[in-house]
């Protein structure tokens, strides 16, 4: 972009990719260094008194969410590989996965609980696999 | 008027809701039954075709239809088209060695690559080439109706006298190829003119439009689908606009059905094209581009696959119920197997690539 | 009445149908109307032209309508043109008056889809020649106004148009997309990044990424509290729905309304921008701007009344010029071409029976919507009872379909999902804001096409002021936008300070 001539402009459509990008790169800087500049003591107090993240969140939930999560992610395209265009891999990974995040979620694990928990595992997977695979033919990992 | 070409039989309602419930799939003994009787040993029952272009409305999605269809029926199994795009659908063959996942793509597919477009690679070293299947005739160059160019050859002058026209095309492929030809026809009529036919980079075919209503073009890049109806609007309407030029082969317009498209008959079509309408290629032959869709395959395929899709086309093409339909469409058949289709296709790369690095500065 | 004929048993059952299955599809976190019209097309076919219109027709207006189900329940855009709904509805919820903003939010849908659709009926053709004066400069000032409300959502100012651009940023990642008239050349990532990002990252896993799975990641940081007795008695709490609510509304209805189908009618601007754009006018010329946001139905009322107002709006261009207002209307562009029709300016005219076959479909549509909603309420407003070991789980498991369905199957949208999962969660911590954080995301790559595509043709920045009228009026829209952010911003400040 050449702007020597203000407020004429020439854009060389070869390098046009990278005119909006500066400009709300700048933008974005200039806005950071307005947030530091009016609020660097608020910044710099939650950077000096504790506590620090990841204190004071239920580790076992969060970090289980997020492992259960990607392993989920992993398990599906692979699983789907074996059965190519069936979306199985997405009713296979589902149901462990569901029911897995509903134990990690559940607060005291009664045996009716469980049992809900298993069910709905296996029948939303199951309701979602049939109505969006074989109904609406859509495709499923 | 109503202007139906589906295939409406005298179904009665209850027929009519029956085929609708067994389409949604309730009906899932059919499914059984379909997948117990599979014939077709060689194919993977359920076959994904993915095509270059993200939409659904487009041509690409329209012809992979026609194709997955009648493959569907011929061997009986569950073939979906899935409309990700270029990349990603690329990325997916790519993957796929056993044939589960196959592209049906255009044109382009190398001509990205000619451009030199991020994310297309040489096609022909990158992927196996598979069968054409049909042809869209429709690429065309149109201009305001009150515009002072008449014909294609009349802007070919323009240019070489020195005045400047501005095309409206999207860059990197079909939309370029048939701008590059007039430059190429300009620069062989008069060396250096070509530099007075400029483009004005744009995307969609509604962004192209109003480039032309805003005046902010002399030409543009269309289509006799997209563009027929505004060829028939009275001069005086600000969106009225004129076919000059259409890029199909001769050969392949006649092919078209004979009503044409809307009210413009094939006859009248074939008055925008070569010969009639001429952009030199060389001096001695026209230019022309038919856009051709084919099918793309992961480059270790099993040939037995590549084999079976090919016959398998060839009976489908054959029976003639593909040709009406797609015709009814606005669409040539094109049916090559896969040999043929590959030299066919280098062939027309070839071309095209002369083309290109002749008015490559 | 020449078109009575083709209201016959089969065109309404599957309009009811349509009905149903686009309110599903709307209301499943990361499932759109777009995808419901995708996924039914190739039934159309059988259908004859009619027949398919109806269907395809009532699925766009159920999935629009059906997006405000779980923005007001459950704080997650069921499609990004609800995405508006969540700043009051959600409050509201909260307040234990969900079942009362479903109610809002269904009436206002309906006055929206009905009054887009007479604007359709009457004015199509005329309108559609209002919207081809509408260059890129003028769209352009349309993203930027709609782009002005980021300063006024957030309860700070800077950090509101911080993390608005911020967004922008993110969405300009990867190629300048070639089919949007750019050069395809990559931005914003390494060379690592290529084979994932080239066409940048998706708008939907985004979508449900910051608003779903943020969510649940919050919750699970909590360590997942049970409180249905508390949502129990939340249900039945707060104010009761009544009609009165509307008083004093009409002119926000018919504002909301009237920007909906405006805005439908602008082909490449987008229906996510007609929410947006009608909550901050409502903001904007509300007698208390400063209770938006904390559940104010009138948030409600603007963001649906607009959002179906894209209905009728999006189908104007495409019926009268052959051009698709939003993403869903392209796909019904594919229900004509199936069937040998063209679209264009001489569609109208030479198939008056479609045409008005179409517009009764719409307005039973409309109807049937209304009233499958309304009756569906009572329960639907319950899903805030479901435990949340089920209710959890299960959304997680829709936005994974969603995001992975919502480009025909690629794998990588549902990292995206999970990122801006993460990102969301992040966000969170930080302090940053979400609403206009996605906001910038979506409007980004349409700012980005109009600003470098008015200067490259006209080659001056003061084109944006000189080239029509238009563009002044919105500049007046524009300062009075953000001179009442400021306003509103500097009055929180002081009120601040006293207290």
């Amino acid at each position: 972009m050449n702007m020597a001539s203000f407020p004429k402009v020439s854009i060389d459509f070869a390098s046009s990719h990278l005119v909006f990008p500066m400009l709300v790169s700048v933008l974005l800087g200039l806005l950071l260094v307005a947030i530091l500049v009016t609020r660097w003591r608020t910044i710099w107090g939650a950077f000096t008194t504790g506590p620090y993240w990841p204190a004071g969140i239920d580790h076992r939930r969060f970090f289980g969410t997020i492992v259960l999560t990607v392993l989920y992610f992993l398990a599906m395209p692979q699983i789907g590989d074996f059965f190519p265009n069936e979306g199985y891999g997405f009713l296979i990974a589902s149901i462990p996965f569901l029911f897995l995040i509903s134990l990690l979620y559940l607060h005291q694990r009664t045996r009716r609980q469980i049992v809900i928990a298993a069910i709905n595992a296996v029948l939303a997977p199951t309701v979602v696999w049939y109505l969006l695979s074989t109904a609406f033919s859509l495709t499923l990992p | 008027m109503i202007v139906k070409m589906g295939q409406e039989g005298p179904l009665s309602w209850e027929g009519k809701m029956t085929r609708l419930i067994t389409k949604l799939g309730f009906a899932t003994g059919l499914a059984f039954v379909t997948a117990a009787s599979s014939l077709a040993q060689e194919l993977p029952k359920n076959l994904r075709v993915v095509i270059g272009s993200t939409s659904t409305g487009g041509d690409t999605y329209q012809a992979a239809s026609f194709v997955a269809d009648a493959m569907s029926k011929h061997f009986n199994i569950n073939a979906k088209v899935d409309a990700v795009g270029p990349t990603e659908a690329f990325k997916a063959i790519a993957r796929d060695r056993r044939g589960t996942t196959i592209m049906i793509h255009h044109d382009q597919s190398y001509l990205g690559h000619l451009y030199g477009v991020k994310g297309y690679e040489d096609i022909f070293a990158t992927y196996k080439i598979g069968p054409t299947l049909t042809i869209n005739p429709g690429n065309a160059y149109l201009v305001p109706k009150k515009s002072p160019y008449k014909s294609v050859v009349e802007v070919i002058d323009a240019a070489a006298n020195g005045t400047r026209v501005r095309v409206a095309i999207q860059p990197g492929g079909v939309s370029e190829i048939g701008f590059s030809a007039l430059k190429n026809a300009a620069k062989i009529k008069k060396p250096g003119s070509e530099e007075n036919i400029v483009p004005v980079n744009t995307g969609s075919q509604s962004d192209k439009d109003q480039l032309l209503f805003d005046g902010q073009v002399d030409v543009i890049n269309g289509s006799v689908q997209s563009n027929e109806q505004y060829t028939r609007l009275p001069e005086n309407d600000q969106k009225a606009m004129r076919f000059i030029w259409l890029t199909a082969a001769q050969e392949t317009l006649e092919q078209v059905n004979e009503k044409g498209l809307g009210e413009t008959s094939r006859e009248s079509l074939m008055q925008y094209a070569t010969p009639k309408a001429s952009v030199t290629l060389d001096g001695e032959k026209d230019f022309t581009f038919d856009k051709d869709f084919f099918i793309l395959y992961n480059k270790d395929i099993d040939p037995a696959i590549v084999a079976a899709i090919d016959a398998g086309l060839k009976e489908i093409y054959a029976k003639g119920a593909i040709d009406k339909t797609m015709k009814d469409a606005f669409f040539v058949p094109h049916f090559l197997p896969s040999m043929e289709a590959t030299a066919y296709l280098e062939k027309k790369r070839g071309d095209y690539n002369k083309v290109i690095e002749a008015i490559r500065q | 009445m020449d078109f009575l004929p083709q209201i016959t048993p089969l065109f309404l059952t599957l309009i009811l149908c349509g009905t149903v299955i686009g309110i599903i599809f709307g209301a499943i976190p990361g499932m759109t109307a777009t995808m419901a019209v995708a996924v039914c097309l190739p039934l159309t076919y059988s259908l004859g032209l009619e027949n398919g219109l109806a269907l395809l027709l009532s699925l766009y207006v159920g999935g629009i309508s059906g997006g405000l189900v779980p923005a007001i329940l459950l704080n997650i855009p069921g499609t990004p043109a609800s995405i508006a709904t969540t700043f009051d509805g959600y409050p509201m919820t909260q307040r234990g008056e969900g079942e009362s903003a479903l109610k809002i939010g269904i009436y206002a849908s309906l006055f929206g889809g009905l009054f887009s659709l007479a604007v359709l009926y009457l004015f199509a053709p005329a309108l559609a020649d209002f919207a081809i004066q509408f260059s890129y400069v003028e769209k352009f000032l349309i993203i930027f106004l709609a782009l002005t409300v980021m300063a006024a959502l957030s309860s700070s100012m800077l950090i509101g148009i911080f993390s608005g651009v911020l967004g922008i940023l993110v969405s300009l990642i990867g190629a300048y997309d070639v089919s949007d008239g750019g050069n395809g050349e990559y931005r914003l990532m390494f060379d690592f990044m290529e084979p994932y990002l080239s066409s940048g990252f998706s708008l939907l896993p985004v979508l449900i990424g910051v608003f779903g799975l943020s969510s649940i990641l919050i919750e699970a940081a909590a360590g997942v509290p049970e409180s249905t007795s508390a949502a129990k008695v939340a249900l039945g709490q707060g104010k009761k729905f009544r009609l009165s609510i509307f008083r004093g509304e009409w002119i926000n209805l018919f504002r909301s309304a009237s920007i909906g189908t405006f805005v439908g009618l602008l082909p490449g601007v987008g229906g996510s921008a007609a929410s947006i754009m009608s909550y901050s006018q409502a903001k904007t010329f509300s007698k208390n701007p400063k209770t938006f946001g904390r559940g104010n139905p009138a948030g409600v009322i603007a963001s649906e009344a607009s959002n179906n107002g894209l209905t009728g709006g999006a189908l104007i261009p495409l019926l009268s010029l052959g051009i698709p207002g939003d993403a869903t209307t392209a796909i019904l562009i594919g229900a004509f071409t199936l069937q040998g029709l063209q679209v264009g300016p001489l569609f109208i005219g030479g198939n008056p029976e479609i045409w008005k076959s179409m517009i009764v479909a719409m307005l039973i549509a409309n109807v049937c919507m209304f009233a499958v909603m309304y009756f569906a309420i009572r329960h639907i407003a319950r899903i805030v009872m479901v435990p949340k070991y089920i209710l959890l789980p299960v959304i997680l498991m829709m936005c994974v379909v969603g995001a992975y369905t919502t480009n025909y199957g690629i794998m990588f949208d549902v990292w995206t999902l999970l990122i801006f999962g993460l990102f969301g969660y992040l966000a969170h911590l930080i302090r940053l804001e979400i609403a206009p954080f996605i906001i910038g995301f979506i409007l980004g790559p349409s700012a980005e096409i109009y600003f470098v595509k008015s200067l490259e043709s006209f080659g001056t920045f003061t084109i944006f002021f000189t080239k029509s009228w238009i563009a002044m009026v919105l500049w007046i829209l524009i300062a009075i936008s953000i001179g009442l952010s400021i306003w509103m911003s500097t009055s929180a400040a002081r009120h601040r300070d006293e207290t």
